[in-house]
């Protein structure tokens, strides 16, 4: 290799200690990306209207994040930190397409449902927050898990609120009817608001509103 | 190797992009066959979701709707000069044809069949400018070839929740039941109002449907396009209403 200043690597990292743990548990509640870095927000409105298609995008946005995390880490001591941000945006577009090229051959319906949205997951704060924050300055191994562990931050999330609209919304979960005829019989009706943007954006207060709660957060 | 010097700077900044491309050069050219093949699977479903032989989000196994297709749709190249079916053209040899008036002339319909193999519903391609890209449709007949049994659009790139709207079933359900013939028997077409159509006038109820808010011009290039691909097939369907099959 060229003498090029490598980061001090100390005794080899475990592979799940303390920091690692950290990794994948923060983002899950604590640093959440959506309720307290909230972050990532418009494609949580846009791709929630089913589960299917909320999972889905979780573990693109789970896959990418991890995946590039774990590149950029890989070349932060080569990367010139003048076109940092341009190789960064390079990386995670080329993710992204090939997530794109995946489901458009196994999962041709779904690739449709949510159109430009995998596009989208390019653009995701989420990603860039990461790579700025966490795989420039953080082993790969590390990298790749503070990946995963805010992709299902995020996916969590999105599967509540996708679970909800569904249901409310057009009374069925991963396209199997759960709410049962006699109800649309006795006068029930889906709700309309759930499938909208609008009713997203309330359910998606309503979580942050929650888990801050819980989570004992405190406006500095 | 000074990582700020210029000459490094562009040898690395060259160096991932050529990465990246072949990267995803690889990756494309692999899952290419794979994705013609989704699509085309995809294509048969909205052949059939129009003739009515199945529903949106139909659950099903994959295998078992491909032998549906199969069994119960018939393609037929249409000569639409003559109005004849063309004999000895497959659709594999019209989608080869390269010169454009070929193109315009022979087209690919189908016919949906009943368990017993008679025909049942004529499924006819619709296809033409919106707002920003090009749509695909099936638009379906009844056996009588002028009450509409359904339309689907399967691809298209107009925008989501304004002109994207012309799949959602809600609206393309509306077109179930309306009439191409007026009283005349002439080509009446149905024609995307702007705005909601008005049951008391028999026009609007026969040939209108209500309008996609927010997407005139995707509406208005479906009325468009639908008229001139029921033009191009008036003589097959003239044909197939004389001779009931």
């Amino acid at each position: 290799m060229t003498d090029t200043v490598s980061p001090p690597v100390a005794q080899s990292a475990p592979l799940f200690g303390k920091d690692e743990k950290k990794a994948i548990l923060d983002p899950m509640w604590d640093n959440n990306p959506i309720a307290f870095q909230v972050l990532g927000i418009c494609s949580a409105l846009a791709v929630t209207t089913r589960l299917d298609k909320a999972l889905v995008m979780g573990a693109g946005v789970m896959l990418v994040t991890a995946i590039a995390n774990f590149l950029i880490s890989c070349m932060r001591s080569a990367i010139p930190s003048k076109i940092r941000i341009v190789v960064q945006l390079v990386v995670v577009s080329s993710v992204v397409i090939v997530f794109d090229q995946f489901l458009k051959a196994f999962m041709f319906d779904l690739s449709k449902q949510l159109s430009v949205f995998v596009g989208l997951i390019i653009t995701n704060c989420i990603v860039m927050g990461r790579l700025e924050a966490y795989a420039m300055s953080n082993p790969p191994w590390r990298s790749f898990l503070d990946g995963i562990g805010n992709g299902l931050g995020y996916a969590w999330i999105l599967a509540v609120v996708g679970a909800v609209r569904e249901i409310l919304g057009s009374g069925k979960l991963l396209g199997h009817q759960v709410i049962p005829q006699g109800l649309y019989e006795a006068g029930y009706v889906n709700n309309g608001l759930m499938v909208l943007a609008p009713g997203a954006f309330i359910l998606l207060g309503c979580i942050v509103w929650v888990q801050r709660a819980i989570s004992g957060y405190e406006e500095k | 190797m000074n990582t700020s010097s210029n000459g490094y700077v562009i040898c690395f900044a060259v160096g991932v992009c050529v990465a990246a491309s072949a990267a995803l050069a690889l990756c494309a050219s692999l899952l290419a066959p794979i994705q013609d093949a989704a699509a085309e699977f995809d294509r048969q479903k909205n052949v059939m979701i129009a003739a009515g032989l199945m529903k949106q989000g139909d659950l099903r196994p994959r295998a078992e709707l491909e032998k549906l297709y199969r069994d119960r749709v018939k393609e037929v190249v249409v000569d639409t000069e003559t109005g004849a079916v063309a004999e000895g053209k497959t659709p594999a040899d019209v989608a080869a044809m390269k010169n454009p008036a070929d193109k315009e002339r022979y087209r690919v319909g189908a016919l949906s069949l009943t368990a017993e193999g008679k025909t049942d519903s004529i499924i006819l391609p619709v296809s033409g400018k919106g707002l920003w890209s090009t749509l695909y449709g099936y638009l379906a007949l009844e056996g009588d070839a002028n009450t509409v049994r359904g339309i689907t659009f399967y691809k298209h790139g107009e925008t989501p929740g304004l002109g994207g709207e012309c799949e959602n079933p809600e609206w393309t359900a509306k077109w179930v039941g309306k009439t191409i013939l007026d009283e005349k028997g002439a080509l009446a077409s149905i024609k995307v109002k702007k705005g909601v159509v008005d049951p008391a006038i028999p026009n609007e109820k026969a040939h209108m449907v209500d309008g996609l808010s927010g997407s005139t011009i995707t509406s208005n290039g479906i009325t468009n396009f639908v008229k001139a691909d029921l033009t191009a097939f008036s003589g097959y369907l003239g044909n197939l209403r004389s001779k009931p099959q």
